[in-house]
């Protein structure tokens, strides 16, 4: 994995034709802007997963899918309520706003 | 009206039932319009069925059955696609229907895509599926949880599957 450090006025390059500039930091977040030809697609990476998330659940819908995962449902329901407490990351904790890449 | 769909045979549906998605939805964009299909065996699952593709539909479940404190954190693009006050969330149930996405891969535990809810306005039908970058929620939620027994929208339909 790359690991760059940079300050607000700065850029990475990546490849010849892709810049990213970091253009504002606030506490737990940062303001990039990307410089890249119209055929390289720039997206947030939680589209990314979402689109191989969508697809690999159509790839699985089936009625028999969901009378399976419909019994799994009930079988929980009728044990005990277990304690599926928010395992979320809060919402303030800083995002990584440097450039990460891997090796 | 009827469509064909490939687990379902040929479905009856009503125009107003249709939901729009004027964006598709990640990784199927040219698909705009879903119909949410219900048996009521399987309550509380949703199927979204695409109008135009018989072979394309989705599990899912309502937010409620899975997380009953959730929360919404629509961007303002996404409250404009739905035709929504920018100044404020939905509520869940009331003014939307919330629906997360759930994969269910051979031999992996079913997850829910909680981190990108399929949400519709009940008021248009008009739907986005909303990636919600800050709300700390997860696109694999594992699954099962304990669900409630709880209607998604008062106009349910019993029995074979049926449009919402």
């Amino acid at each position: 994995m790359l690991i760059v450090r940079r300050r607000v006025g700065q850029a990475i390059v990546i490849g010849d034709q892709v810049e990213v500039h970091v253009l504002e930091i606030q506490p737990g977040r940062v303001k990039l802007g990307v410089v890249a030809p119209k055929e390289i697609p720039v997206i947030r990476a939680e589209v990314k997963l979402t689109r191989q998330q969508n697809l690999e659940a159509a790839g699985g819908a089936t009625p028999e899918k969901a009378a399976e995962l419909a019994e799994r449902l009930r079988s929980r329901a009728a044990g005990a309520e277990s304690g599926s407490g928010p395992q979320q990351e809060s919402p303030e904790r800083p995002r990584n706003d440097e450039v990460s890449r891997s090796a | 009206m009827r469509f064909e769909t490939r687990h379902f045979g040929i479905v009856e549906y009503e125009r107003d039932s249709v939901f729009e998605f004027p964006a598709g939805l990640p990784g199927f964009e040219d698909q705009r319009e879903f119909v949410a299909l219900q048996q009521s065996h399987i309550r509380p699952i949703v199927f979204l069925q695409s109008l135009r593709r018989p072979d394309l539909c989705f599990i899912t479940l309502p937010v409620q059955a899975i997380e009953p404190g959730y929360r919404l954190s629509l961007s303002a693009e996404d409250l404009r696609l739905l035709e929504l006050p920018e100044d404020r969330q939905p509520e869940i149930g009331k003014q939307v229907l919330c629906l997360a996405i759930v994969a269910v891969a051979e031999g992996q535990p079913p997850t829910a895509n909680l981190l990108a809810p399929v949400v519709v306005n009940l008021a248009n039908r008009r739907a986005v599926q909303a990636i919600m970058s800050d709300s700390g929620y997860s696109h694999r939620h594992p699954l099962p949880v304990p669900p409630r027994e709880e209607n998604v929208c008062s106009s349910c339909a019993e029995g074979s599957a049926r449009p919402l």
